[in-house]
C-alpha cells in the first residue's frame, strides 16, 4: 500500500501487551514528512496479502486512516489541520466528487475519505464556502451530495464512478457520507435498503453483490448501512452474530471470511460489527487484544496484519479503532458506525 | 522532458499535459508521490490523448504502458475499453493479453471489472467463449478462494444463464475434491443450485432475502423444489461431513439446502448422531444441530442445553458468552 509498508515489522512477541502509543504517533506524522516510495506503493499492489480494501490508490484514504488513528491516540493535532484542509479540497473535481490525489479523477472512495476527513477536523464550513460549485461563499456541501447521490442505480446500490461497478462498499460508503453531509434526502434510501438485504446469504452474513460469499468486510458494510438508514430491525442478529463471533480463531484474531488466516483489521470490521447488533460481548475481547497488540511494531511503531509482517497506516488505524472498540485504556472511544 | 514518448516521431504532435498535484503552488501536498520519471512522462501523455478523447493504436499502446506501470490507475481501463470498442479490435487478443495480467497482479479491482465490461458485449460473445472457464481455473489454481474471481464466476453464471451447465457444477466438485473446506466454492454450489434464475427477479444470495414484505422464516425459501436435487445435495453434503466433520461450509450449506426446500433440521438428526456419542464429539456443528433439534421438540430442552454447555465449558469455550445466549433461549422456551 501506498503510503507504505513498513519500514518497521510487528514485534509478535506474546508477553507484549502494552500499547506503544507514542511509537504510533512518531510512526505516523512520519509518513507524512518522509513520504513512501513509489516503489513501495506498487509492490503493496504485487505483495499485498490482505485481499481487500486495499488494491487502490490509496491516498487521500491514507490521511483519513492517519488522522483518524492519532485522533484515537489521543493526538489530533499532530497532522496540521490547516494543510490537512487545503490538500483535501485540492482533491477535488469539477463534479463535485474528489480523487485519490490532485489530478486524479473523482471516485466514490475518495469523496467518503474527504467528506470524513473535513467533517473530523471540523472544517465543513470551508467546503460550504470554498468547494467547486460555491458561489458567494454558499454551496459547497450541495455539490458534493450531488456527486454522491448521482452515482445511485436503478437496483439502489451505488457505483463507484462514471464506470459503473457497483460494491456495498460504495453504498455504505455514500450513506456515511450523506448523513454526515445532512444530505440523506438526495437519495432513495428504501432502495438502496432492499439491495443490501438481497445481499444476506444462508449463513445470516452479507456478501459484495447478491449471492456472492458472506465475507466480514462486506459485513460491516451492510450493516453500517442498514444502522445509518436506521433499519437494523432487518437483521437477522442471532443468525449474523453467531457467523461474526465464529470468525475468532485460536490465536484470538478474527479472520474474514471461514477457513481464512486471522488479520488484524478485522478486529474492527467483525468488531464494530458485532458491536451494530449488540453482541460483541460474544467474543472474547481479552484474547482479540492480546492478538491486536502482538501486530505492534514496538520499536517504531505502526501495526501490522499479523504478528511478524510488515507494518502500515491501514492496519495501524484499523488495529487503533478495533483496540478502541474494546475499551482499551488509553485510547478514544470510537462509535462502531 | 526527456524520455521514452518525447523521442518518438509518432508522439511528436502532443503536447503532454503535466500531473498539477497542487505541489507548484502554495498548498503543499500532504502526501504526494515520488512517481519514477517514466510513470511521469506516460501520465502526462495519457492526460493529452484523454483530454482530445483520441481513439488510435497509439493511444491503446499507451494504455498498455500505464497499466503496466500502475494497474490501479482506475481512469486508465475506462479509457482503454473504449478505445477498444470504437476502434472495433479484436476483444480475444484483449482477453489473451489480460489473462496474463490479471495472473501478475492477483488482488486488483480493475481488471476484473474491465473483465466484465468487455464480456457484456452480446455483439462479441453472444456465449462464453470456450477458454474462458479454462482461465478462471487458472486463477483459482492460484488461489482458490479469489474473491474477485468468485464475483466474476458469479456474474458470468447469470450473463449466459449457466446455472445448469455440467461445467459449472464439474469445476465445482473438482475443486471441493482439491479443498473440501473451500467456503467460496461451496457459496457458488448453493448459487448454482437454488439462487433466483428469472429476469424479472433480482438476484439475491437467499431467495426473496431483499423483498421487505418477506417473514425473516421465510427467507431462503423455494416456492417449487425438486426434490431429487435436494436429496442429491443432502447426500453431496453429507460426503463432504464425513471427510471432515468439524468443516463449517457443509454444514451450514445443508441447513441452506434444508431452508429451501422448507424441510426441518429434524430428518438430519440421525446423522448428526453419529458425530456425537456422550462426551466423545467429533463434530460441533453436529451437536449444536442436535441440540436445536432438540430444542424444537419441547420436552428434550434439557437435553438441548446440556449439548450446548458442552460447547460452551469444553469444545468453543473462546464464544462462552453466545452458547449461554442460546442456553437462556431454551430455557426462556421451556
Amino acid at each position: 500500500m501506498a503510503l507504505v509498508s513498513g519500514p518497521g515489522r510487528a514485534g509478535g512477541a506474546t508477553s507484549d501487551q502494552e500499547l506503544h502509543t507514542q511509537k504510533h504517533i512518531t510512526y505516523i506524522t512520519k509518513l507524512d514528512t518522509v513520504r513512501a516510495s513509489f516503489q513501495s506503493y506498487f509492490e503493496a499492489f504485487i505483495d499485498y496479502e490482505l485481499e481487500y480494501w486495499l488494491t487502490e490508490h490509496l491516498r487521500l484514504n491514507g490521511v483519513y486512516w492517519g488522522l483518524t488513528a492519532l485522533h484515537l491516540l489521543g493526538a489530533p493535532e499532530a497532522l496540521p489541520r490547516q494543510s490537512t484542509i487545503d490538500f483535501v479540497l485540492s482533491c477535488q473535481k469539477e463534479n463535485g466528487g474528489f480523487g485519490a490525489a490532485p489530478g486524479h479523477d473523482a471516485h466514490m472512495l475518495y469523496t467518503v475519505s474527504a467528506v470524513q476527513i473535513l467533517v473530523t477536523v471540523d472544517a465543513l464550513d470551508e467546503l460550504e464556502a470554498k468547494g467547486k460549485g460555491a458561489q458567494n461563499g454558499k454551496g459547497g456541501i450541495q455539490k458534493v451530495g450531488s456527486f454522491i447521490a448521482s452515482l445511485q442505480n436503478e437496483e439502489g446500490c451505488f457505483m463507484g464512478d462514471e464506470w459503473g461497478e457497483t460494491d456495498t462498499r460504495f453504498l455504505y460508503g455514500a450513506l456515511n457520507a450523506l448523513s454526515l453531509l445532512r444530505l440523506m434526502d438526495l437519495v432513495d434510501v428504501p432502495k438502496a435498503v432492499s439491495y443490501v438485504q438481497s445481499c444476506e446469504n444462508l449463513d445470516g452474513a452479507y456478501g459484495v453483490t447478491p449471492g456472492a460469499e458472506s465475507h466480514a468486510g462486506q459485513v460491516f458494510t451492510c450493516i453500517g448501512a442498514l444502522s445509518i438508514a436506521g433499519r437494523l430491525d432487518l437483521i437477522n442478529k442471532d443468525r449474523l452474530g453467531a457467523w461474526l463471533s465464529e470468525r475468532q480463531v485460536d490465536k484470538g484474531g478474527f479472520n474474514g471470511r471461514p477457513e481464512k488466516l486471522p488479520d488484524s483489521c478485522y478486529a474492527w470490521w467483525v468488531g464494530s460489527s458485532l458491536a451494530m447488533i449488540d453482541r460483541l460481548h460474544w467474543i472474547d475481547g481479552q484474547k482479540l487484544a492480546g492478538f491486536v497488540l502482538q501486530c505492534q511494531d514496538p520499536n517504531a511503531g505502526g501495526f501490522a496484519d499479523r504478528p511478524g509482517n510488515m507494518v502500515d497506516v491501514y492496519h495501524t488505524h484499523f488495529g487503533l479503532a478495533g483496540l478502541s472498540l474494546l475499551k482499551f485504556e488509553g485510547l478514544e472511544e470510537i462509535d462502531p458506525v | 522532458m526527456d524520455g521514452q514518448y518525447a523521442n518518438d516521431p509518432e508522439w511528436a504532435d502532443v503536447t503532454p499535459i503535466p500531473l498539477d498535484d497542487g505541489s507548484n503552488e502554495e498548498v503543499m501536498p500532504l502526501a504526494s508521490i515520488a512517481y519514477p520519471p517514466e510513470y511521469i512522462e506516460a501520465t502526462s501523455y495519457l492526460r493529452a490523448v484523454m483530454a482530445a478523447n483520441e481513439m488510435s493504436e497509439r493511444a491503446l499502446k499507451l494504455t498498455q504502458d500505464v497499466i503496466a506501470l500502475n494497474p490501479a490507475h482506475y481512469t486508465v481501463w475506462i479509457y482503454r475499453a473504449k478505445i477498444l470498442f470504437a476502434l472495433n479490435k479484436s476483444l480475444e487478443e484483449e482477453m489473451a493479453w489480460l489473462n496474463k495480467v490479471s495472473l501478475k497482479y492477483l488482488k486488483n479491482y480493475q481488471i476484473w471489472h474491465h473483465r466484465q465490461v468487455l464480456m457484456s458485449s452480446r455483439e462479441h460473445f453472444p456465449t462464453i467463449p470456450p477458454k474462458e472457464l479454462d482461465f478462471l481455473m487458472e486463477m483459482f489454481a492460484q488461489d482458490s478462494k479469489n474473491y474477485h474471481v468468485w464475483t466474476y464466476r458469479h456474474w458470468l453464471v447469470r450473463h449466459f444463464k449457466l446455472w445448469d451447465s455440467p461445467r459449472e457444477i464439474e469445476d465445482i466438485d473438482a475443486l471441493l475434491k482439491a479443498d473440501v473446506r473451500n467456503n467460496s466454492a461451496w457459496s457458488h454450489r448453493y448459487m448454482l443450485r437454488f439462487s433466483p434464475r428469472e429476469e424479472d427477479v433480482p438476484d439475491s444470495g437467499l431467495a426473496n432475502a431483499g423483498d421487505m414484505s418477506t417473514t425473516p422464516a421465510d427467507k431462503g425459501r423455494l416456492a417449487i423444489v425438486d426434490e431429487d436435487m435436494v436429496d442429491a445435495e443432502l447426500e453431496y453434503a453429507q460426503k463432504a461431513i464425513v471427510l471432515a466433520p468439524e468443516n463449517r461450509s457443509p454444514w451450514w450449506y445443508a441447513r441452506g439446502v434444508l431452508r429451501a426446500a422448507g424441510r426441518g433440521l429434524g430428518e438430519w438428526e440421525e446423522f448428526a448422531g453419529r458425530f456425537v456419542e456422550g462426551d466423545a464429539v467429533k463434530s460441533t456443528h453436529a451437536v449444536e444441530l442436535l441440540a436445536e433439534v432438540y430444542a424444537e421438540d419441547g420436552e428434550k430442552g434439557q437435553k438441548a442445553v446440556d449439548l450446548l454447555t458442552l460447547l460452551k465449558e469444553r469444545y468453543d469455550p473462546i464464544r462462552k458468552n453466545y452458547w449461554d445466549y442460546r442456553i437462556k433461549q431454551i430455557e426462556v422456551d421451556v
